[in-house]
């Protein structure tokens, strides 16, 4: 299967590959189906959705954050990211995670209803 | 949309599986208790809005690469 991205022109995959989120993703309920993209050198992964390429989200494994995020067996939990040429104006989403099972190819997105986990977390500080 | 009124503790039940209760009532302030499946997700509003405004705006962010980042590190919690 092929698909043309933004970032990566035109990807082809097996699809297999596919990750199947069955209600969605928060204000995107039409889409189910997506190709989860990282390239070696970068920090970020890209959910990429195979119905709409043009959609495609900027995320990080929130692991790399918080080591005591809460977890889904079996799944790992991914911030989505608003990306910016400043990176301290880069923010995640740690409000409503992503959290997607590698084995089983699904995904699905829900709200962690607690004061300690923002929808705009500053992902970089100035390193001391 | 379907309107009904409740008293205090009354409930109303959606399908089989969901059960809404009415909890308290003060001025302007009503406390609803909710019963449902694991698998339905239950939202305030304007969470869900936020939520989806703020994946709208990473999904256009994405030729926004940052660059010089070298010197700033993650910032972790404890």
């Amino acid at each position: 299967m092929k698909i043309k991205t933004q970032q990566f022109g035109e990807i082809e995959f097996n699809e297999d590959l596919i990750i199947y989120f069955a209600e969605g993703l928060f204000g995107f309920e039409h889409l189910h189906k997506y190709l989860l993209v990282k390239t070696d050198e970068e920090l970020f992964y890209w959910l990429t959705s195979v119905e709409q390429p043009e959609i495609s989200f900027p995320m990080i494994g929130i692991r790399v954050i918080d080591e005591h995020y809460p977890s889904v067996e079996n799944n790992e939990a991914f911030g989505i990211v608003i990306l910016n040429r400043n990176p301290k104006d880069v923010k995640v989403n740690l409000k409503a995670p992503v959290y997607i099972n590698q084995d089983s190819k699904s995904g699905f997105q829900k709200i962690i209803d607690s004061d300690k986990y923002p929808i705009d977390y500053n992902l970089f500080i100035e390193e001391k | 949309m379907l309107i009904l009124t409740r008293k205090l503790n009354e409930e109303i039940k959606i399908g089989s599986g969901i059960t809404v209760k009415i909890i308290s009532i003060s001025d302007n302030t009503v406390k609803i208790g909710i019963d449902a499946p694991q698998n339905i997700q239950i939202v305030r509003t304007e969470l869900y809005d936020k939520v989806k405004e703020s994946s709208l705006q990473a999904a256009k962010s994405i030729k926004e690469k940052p660059t010089g980042f070298s010197k700033l590190k993650i910032k972790k919690i404890d």
